[in-house]
């Protein structure tokens, strides 16, 4: 298999929380079209290296390229511009909105609604067709999760940012939502997942790296970081030992 | 019993007025947590300038609205960029308080020094005809306040959700991060959504002018009765604020008929201090910030 394209590179940043360094020269690059997956433990730095991409976030040092163009800097509200599309951590769908409405919101940055795109989300979701006139604060859970990212997927997104998709969901639906990641990568979009579900995550992925306290520790394809004894150790609950 | 009905009469009236001002200084609130205590202050120069267009080129109050509430959105939109956005966001409620203060005295000032401090009114020929239905009396000026405060109240509610910058500005009430993250361009959305406050505060000025007489100073009696209004009402809620001037002109009336009219200014405050206490969130302020 070919080396994809680079789509997106991260260099060397330095994140910083006041005193807290929470980035401490993070390195990595996505292709396009690929599926990453960002792994680590609780306050590894995961959600702190998305919100850096998407613009929430400055870095004090490095830089990040978008198509060998310098975006850091560039508030979050332009990136967007470029097809960086995040779906935050915790489903930050509009409660007091429609899912229509929402759905509707997540095409702001186009002056108007592509019924087609609208088509193609419904088709993925048909929950949130069934359920397009409700009040998004009234959603299940992971409807709301569906639709925070069916929300992303109407602003045509290049590269999707989804940290932690998962989250607080049954087992049948992050099968569920982790199998409309993967058809969403067909249609040509790159996606920088982050999940504690590491398992999901490594199979889905084509390539992984795995944060700790704010360093990269550890590098791989997805198949090689399932097999690698770390990670069955820290992240798949497995005995090192017995395996 | 006859006297009880043609005060709620006049309560349903007069509560379309303070909707329309309380409207604008909620949707401040619920856009960028900024309580504006300048929201009385501009109401009182929407009103100063209907006096002045009215006394100088003899246009109507009513006709003088679409000017006003031009200017005040001018007003408001440079209060936002040159006195609130340089507040940074965490401590920017607070401070708020005291920005908004100083604009209000500021405007205060202004106000004195080009209209003097006695009292004006706005007497224009109907300003003392009135109806009488079934044996109520319905004052005119009354009537057309309320029919245009309906009116701009249905404009604004069409505004926040027909039209893709009122979707941008709920958005951003309810989840300012997405909205961001969404392309929503939160420093636009805020000043364009204190200019609309204003803008309000205008329409309501014109109307406000021509019921009561005011001087500079009326803007401190105007906002304890708006902040007990949007507190009834839920902050940031639009629909609270509505029924929050509803409820209180509504009561307010009521005990000026059934009691006295000295009792009557003493319910604003009555009210507010019981919504304190048994329910602080207002009506509508339940899960976060109600209907916007
Ligand atoms: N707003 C903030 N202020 C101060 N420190 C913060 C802030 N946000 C995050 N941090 C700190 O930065 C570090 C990285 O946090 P981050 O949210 O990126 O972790 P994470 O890998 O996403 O964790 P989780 O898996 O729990 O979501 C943590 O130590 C956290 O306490
Ligand atoms: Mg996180």
């Amino acid at each position: 298999m070919s080396e994809p394209r680079e789509l997106l590179r991260v260099t060397d940043i330095e994140v910083r929380y006041g005193a807290i360094r929470a980035l401490k020269g993070v390195s990595f690059t996505v292709g396009e079209g690929e599926v990453v997956a960002l792994l680590g433990a609780n306050g590894a730095g995961k959600t702190t290296t998305q919100k850096t991409i998407s613009g929430m976030l400055r870095p004090a040092v490095g830089s990040i390229t978008f198509e060998g163009r310098r975006i850091d800097g560039i508030p979050a509200h332009e990136l967007i511009g470029l097809g960086i599309c995040h779906v935050p951590e915790g489903r930050h769908v509009f409660p007091r909105m429609t899912v229509h409405e929402n759905l509707e919101m997540g095409a702001f940055r186009f002056k108007r609604v592509d019924s087609a795109d609208l088509e193609r989300v419904l088709e993925l979701f048909p929950r949130l067709r069934e359920r397009i006139k409700q009040q998004a604060g009234t959603l299940s859970g992971g409807e709301q999760q569906m639709l925070a990212i069916g929300r992303a997927l109407m602003g045509k997104p290049r590269l999707l940012l989804l940290d932690e998709p998962s989250m607080g969901l049954a087992p049948l639906i992050v099968a569920q939502i982790f199998e409309i990641v993967r058809e969403i990568n067909t249609t040509g979009v790159t996606v920088l997942v982050v999940e504690q579900n590491a398992a999901q995550a490594l199979t889905l992925a084509d390539r992984g790296y795995v944060l700790e306290t704010g360093e990269i520790v550890l590098e791989g394809t997805g198949r090689e970081l399932l097999a690698d004894d770390r990670i069955r150790a820290a992240y798949l609950g497995e005995e090192i030992a017995a395996s | 019993m006859h006297a009880l009905i043609q005060g709620i009469i006049l309560g349903i009236l007069t509560a379309g007025v303070y909707a329309l001002m309380a409207s604008g200084q909620t949707l401040i609130f619920g856009i960028m947590k900024v309580v504006n205590l300048a929201q009385g202050a501009m109401v009182i120069l929407g009103a100063y300038l209907a006096f002045q267009l009215f006394t100088s080129f003899g246009i109507d109050p009513f006709l003088a609205i679409p000017i006003t509430t031009v200017a005040l959105f001018v007003v408001g939109v440079l209060v936002q960029l040159l006195f609130l956005r340089p507040l940074r966001s965490d401590d920017r409620s607070e401070l708020s308080l005291l920005v908004t203060f100083a604009v209000a005295l500021l405007l205060e000032g202004i106000m004195s020094v080009i209209w003097s401090t006695s009292d004006r009114s706005i007497n224009t020929h109907y300003a003392n005809s009135s109806w009488t239905v079934f044996g109520y009396q319905i004052t005119l000026v009354r009537l057309w306040a309320f029919l245009l405060s309906l009116f701009a109240l249905g404009l604004l509610y069409l505004l926040l959700n027909r039209t893709r910058f009122g979707r941008a500005i709920r958005a951003s009430v309810q989840n300012p991060e997405s909205a961001t993250l969404l392309g929503v361009q939160s420093e636009r959305v805020s000043a364009i959504g204190f200019g609309l406050g204003a803008a309000t505060a205008a329409a309501a000025g014109s109307v406000y002018g021509l019921l009561y007489p005011f001087n500079s100073g009326s803007h401190y009696d105007l906002i304890s009765r708006l902040l007990s209004i949007v507190i009834l009402g839920g902050l940031g809620s639009v629909g609270g604020a509505v029924i929050g001037a509803l409820v209180i002109s509504v009561s307010s009336a009521i005990v000026a008929s059934a009691i006295s009219p000295i009792w009557s200014e003493m319910t604003f405050f009555i009210v507010l201090l019981l919504v304190l206490l048994v329910r602080p969130r207002g009506l509508f302020g339940t899960a976060a910030r109600g209907a916007i």
